[in-house]
């Protein structure tokens, strides 16, 4: 029996040059688990150990120091609070509660959830899932957490959020179950800016983006920064609901927004904007919906919460099979579902598509599914929260993202299920490329703002 | 046999009705154009993936004509209460979801309304000390209740009938209290002289005596309540009228929106009628 | 009988041993630091007798019978009826009031009924309901009573009330100004009613009124309040004429002009004089 639960797996010091154990780990505060895992290709001790020289920066103790009284304190003292619940029963344990019901809004990223659902990967489990249609962000944060919903679909940005306290709520620790969807969002400009291709002449223009802590919000900061403009100052972003983004592109009162599918491609389809640029061109393999729940549920309910996550982990792979996207977009298409055109969601399934200027492109990797939440990407959402000022703490980057994106677990669960394990291996940390930029997870780049 | 009045005001509304009709059916015709900006008009399957039939060379316009809108409407209310499920149900089911949630919240504001109404117009003293707390609170729209009910309440299906219940509350506290302070003072002298016992003052006396006032209230905070509704299951609705607008909306379908625009107003209406009816039957005349 | 009005104010105590209803020197101000409305007001009414109270406008007649019914409390001064002090409403008096005071999303017969059954809380409903019917047939009102206060004229909705005031069998019936609204054709019709009903009963009435002739015919007393403010009984005048006069042959009766010019000459003349005198 150990504290706690991210020093407990010894997997993770397979690759560990000096095994001081997970005790030792727990003392130092600024050993992580993680780090020796870190595959920098091979896995190389060389590698692990640069990467480990440059952690300590953030302490646990220092953490603790500056962020006395602080909202995000709160919240962390709940995420390392120690529980012993997460014990490694047998995949095949009793589903505790077989009733569920579980939030989704209507976007393409929402396929895993829906195929689980419609194909019957939760019923093999065990579950009698409900699907409950939601209509907005906001709501499915406040029904997961009061309770009328056992487990939702999440922005990815959303669990690190409502976990550290950010956005005005009291921390609640969130876990990411399963990652839903990888890709699958674009730009998408209003047809009078066809011209205007280059973003550095967008000053001045109007963004929708469909919630704060969304991907969505992360990525098209970065990209409007990366072209040298300062979405806090140059351009006004605004949070619209996906339906209202179209709308609003129509009757001219925002030029562009960076929205979920279908409604890129919807708004194609009424000829109220084209797709500027695909999400899969600016950051091939970026995650962007989640699968969650309350860390209390995951733990009350330890059996129920592998079954799901090996009905969605089930899901995203049904999914991310491109033979299977065209039955996906027959069943996503209908009322109780996405109630959208099918060819819409067609389009951006398969990314044969029309991209609003009269041309079909085809670009395979559009959508992407993959259950894995990588920590590594959490670290890059933290950043990035830090850097448009959600966060003001400091807080152990590495440490939070892997206490909410617990990959692990969903390794093990694809295990189980004898699944293939990704390309990259049993690499948790990959160092990612977003916008052409290397982003290494234990070297996160100080931004400086403006 | 009409009256010429009646038969002049038949014939305008008819005519409104067609001239609206007219205009709706005039601003929505196709549109010739369909390359705005010089854009191409792409190849054979460019058009299959907007959905252009090969045959039509018109575009659809997003605002339904008024007989697209006619055929949606029939298809539609063919199978008001068909049910795939809770996120796939009928115009009908939701349209009973709503005037349900109405019925609760309502009934409950009017069994809270209807005695401290009774306690503030027979006691003044209680009416001045609570009266600017009312006055508070009472303007209150239903929208800004939304987030503290959700924030303190948490169940969605609560707020939804707690919002009801605080907007009809009012009208109907304060009509109940202005028609018990306005029972005429002979009336109470007749039932003080012929020492009427409390049940039978309240149910016989000051209740009829009230009665017209109170259903004026009763009216408006029914209209209250379903205004209240619809914005309220637009927000957190998994059911219900204001759910299918959203759900619609989502959608981009303007179709099945005007339809339910339609369906709720015709269901304001009914509402109010039905209290009307109630309101003439205790009517009296002094 | 006396043949000459009895002149002689009753300001005096005691009273009458054999009085129901025992006025003692009531008072009204409804200001602690304004002139009294009326004060010092003392009276007898004795079982069976029909008291008659005329005043000018603002003298405090309506406060006087509203004491008397219990709906208001007098500033000084009390009132005992059967040996007990008059504290609040009650049902052994009944109150005809000046506008009928009906409710008016109740038929008549409901009107009545409501009344009955406040009286006989026990009663069977067909009781209730047969003893209303009587009181209505009583007044004139059989083939009216399922008529609602609105659809009736100004004379039956009166004619409604004194039944629900009868129907009750109180021990005083009291009046204001029953039929003031009226016109004369109808006041006279229902003057002979209910004096016939009066006699049959021999009920006890105390009754306001500024009509001089309805005062003659109907009452035994007359009771005369000079002008307010502070406004006083000034005279009790005992009816010279016999109890069986009629509208119609009242004025050929010996003694009428005479104790009509009195009462007259007072309302028009000496009335503002008592109250000098009495204000000083």
């Amino acid at each position: 029996m150990t504290l706690f639960p991210f020093s407990r797996r010894p997997y993770a010091f397979r690759a560990a040059p000096c095994d001081h154990g997970p005790a030792l780990a727990c003392q130092c505060g600024s050993t992580y688990p993680g780090i020796f895992t870190t595959g920098h290709e091979n896995g190389l001790p060389t590698g692990a150990m640069s990467a480990q020289a440059s952690v300590p920066a953030i302490s646990r103790r220092h953490f603790l120091g500056a962020a006395t009284g602080s909202a995000a304190l709160a919240g962390l003292a709940g995420l390392f609070a120690p529980h012993a619940a997460m014990a490694d029963t047998a995949p095949s344990g009793v589903v505790e509660k077989p009733d569920l019901n579980i939030g989704f809004v209507p976007i393409s990223c929402s396929a895993p959830l829906i195929m689980a659902t419609a194909k019957g990967f939760f019923q093999s489990e065990g579950l009698n899932v409900q699907l409950r249609k939601t209509a907005g962000w906001a709501l499915i944060r406040d029904k997961l957490l009061d309770g009328s919903l056992d487990a939702s679909h999440l922005l990815s940005p959303m669990p690190l959020a409502l976990s550290l306290g950010l956005g005005g709520n009291a921390a609640q620790p969130i876990r990411v179950a399963t990652m839903q969807n990888i890709n699958g969002q674009a730009i998408t400009l209003a047809l009078k800016h066809w011209h205007k291709r280059d973003p550095r002449d967008w000053k001045g223009m109007t963004f929708a983006i469909p919630f704060q802590f969304s991907m969505h919000n992360l990525l098209l900061r970065n990209y409007l920064a990366l072209h040298g403009l300062d979405p806090d100052k140059d351009v006004s972003l605004r949070v619209t609901a996906p339906p209202d983004m179209v709308a609003n592109l129509k009757a001219g009162n925002i030029d562009g927004f960076l929205g979920p599918e279908p409604f890129n491609q919807r708004a194609v389809y009424e000829e109220a904007g084209f797709l500027h640029v695909l999400s899969a061109d600016l950051w091939d393999g970026h995650p962007c919906c989640a699968f969650g729940t309350t860390a209390s549920f995951a733990e009350k309910y330890p059996n129920t919460y592998r079954a799901l996550q090996r009905a969605m982990i089930r899901a995203a792979y049904f999914m991310q099979e491109p033979s299977n996207r065209l039955e996906a977009a027959h069943i996503m298409a209908q009322a109780a579902y996405l109630n959208q055109p099918e060819i819409v969601i067609e389009q951006s399934l398969t990314g044969h598509y029309a991209d609003g200027l009269g041309v079909v492109r085809d670009n395979p990797r559009r959508s992407g599914f993959s259950p894995y939440p990588y920590p590594s990407m959490a670290v890059w959402i933290l950043s990035q929260f830090s850097r448009w000022g959600y966060l003001k703490e400091n807080i152990p980057l590495q440490e939070t993202a892997q206490r909410i994106f617990m990959i692990d677990e969903v390794r093990k669960q694809a295990a189980a299920l004898a699944l293939p394990a990704p390309e990259d291996g049993q690499n948790n940390w990959p160092v990612l490329t977003v916008m052409g930029q290397r982003f290494d997870a234990f070297h996160p780049p100080s931004y400086s703002k403006g | 046999m009409l009256s010429q009045e009646n038969r002049l005001s038949f014939f305008l509304s008819f005519a409104s009705l067609l001239g609206v009709l007219l205009i709706w059916q005039f601003s929505t015709l196709p549109q010739a154009s369909r390359s705005p900006y010089g854009i191409p008009d792409g190849n054979a399957e460019y058009q299959r993936l907007m959905g252009r039939s090969a045959v039509a060379s018109t575009v659809r316009s997003d605002f339904p004509t008024p007989g697209a809108f006619a055929r949606n409407a029939i298809e539609v209310l063919h199978a008001p209460f068909h049910n795939n499920g809770p996120n796939d149900r009928g115009i009908g089911w939701q349209l009973g979801a709503s005037l349900l949630r109405v019925m609760i919240g309502y009934g409950l504001a009017t069994l809270v309304a209807v005695p401290l109404g009774f306690v503030f117009g027979l006691q003044p003293v209680i009416q001045k000390a609570l009266n600017p707390f009312v006055q508070i609170l009472r303007p209150i729209s239903p929208l800004a209740w939304m987030p503290i009910a959700l924030y303190t309440i948490r169940d969605a299906e609560l707020c939804a009938i707690f919002v009801i219940f605080i907007c009809s509350l009012w009208p109907i506290l304060l009509n109940t209290a202005f028609g018990v302070a306005s029972i005429r003072r002979e009336w109470l002298n007749v039932i003080r002289t012929l020492e009427v016992r409390w049940p039978q003052r309240l149910f016989f006396v000051l209740l009829p005596a009230a009665a017209p006032t109170i259903l004026t209230g009763m009216r408006i905070g029914l209209g209250v309540a379903w205004l209240a509704i619809v914005a309220a299951e637009m927000l957190v609705g998994s059911s219900g009228i204001g759910y299918f607008v959203w759900n619609q909306w989502n959608n981009l379908s303007l179709s099945n929106v005007i339809l339910a625009v339609l369906l709720i107003g015709l269901a304001g209406m009914a509402l109010d009628a039905a209290l009307a009816f109630v309101q003439r039957s205790v009517r009296y005349a002094e | 009988m006396q043949n000459s009005p009895a002149l002689s104010p009753t300001f005096a105590e005691p009273h009458d041993a054999d009085a129901l209803v025992q006025v003692s020197g009531i008072g009204k101000r409804y200001r602690p630091d304004g002139p009294p409305v009326f004060s010092g007001v003392s009276f007898d009414i004795r079982p069976g007798e029909f008291v008659c109270l005329i005043g000018h406008s603002g003298c405090g007649k309506s406060s006087i019978l509203n004491i008397l019914s219990g709906l208001e409390q007098p500033s000084e001064g009390g009132v005992i009826m059967d040996g007990r002090e008059i504290t609040g409403p009650g049902l052994d008096r009944g109150v005809v009031f000046q506008g009928h005071a009906l409710l008016p999303w109740l038929t008549a017969l409901q009107n009545v009924t409501f009344a009955v059954r406040a009286r006989h809380r026990h009663m069977p409903r067909h009781e209730i309901r047969e003893k209303a019917e009587h009181y209505l047939a009583m007044v004139g009102l059989e083939a009216a009573m399922h008529k609602k206060p609105a659809e009736l004229s100004g004379g039956m909705r009166q004619r409604v009330g004194i039944a629900r005031a009868f129907c009750t069998q109180p021990r005083v019936l009291l009046m204001d100004e029953p039929f003031g609204a009226l016109d004369a054709l109808t006041r006279g019709m229902i003057q002979e009613e209910l004096l016939k009903i009066c006699a049959q009963t021999q009920q006890t009435v105390f009754m306001i009124t500024h009509d001089v002739d309805e005062a003659i015919f109907l009452a035994d007393r007359v009771l005369l309040m000079s002008n307010g403010p502070d406004a006083r009984l000034a005279e009790d005048a005992y009816n010279p004429l016999p109890r069986s006069r009629t509208r119609e042959t009242m004025h050929h009766e010996d003694g009428f002009y005479t104790f009509r010019n009195h009462l007259v000459d007072f309302l028009v003349r000496r009335s503002a004089l008592a109250q000098k005198a009495a204000t000083g």
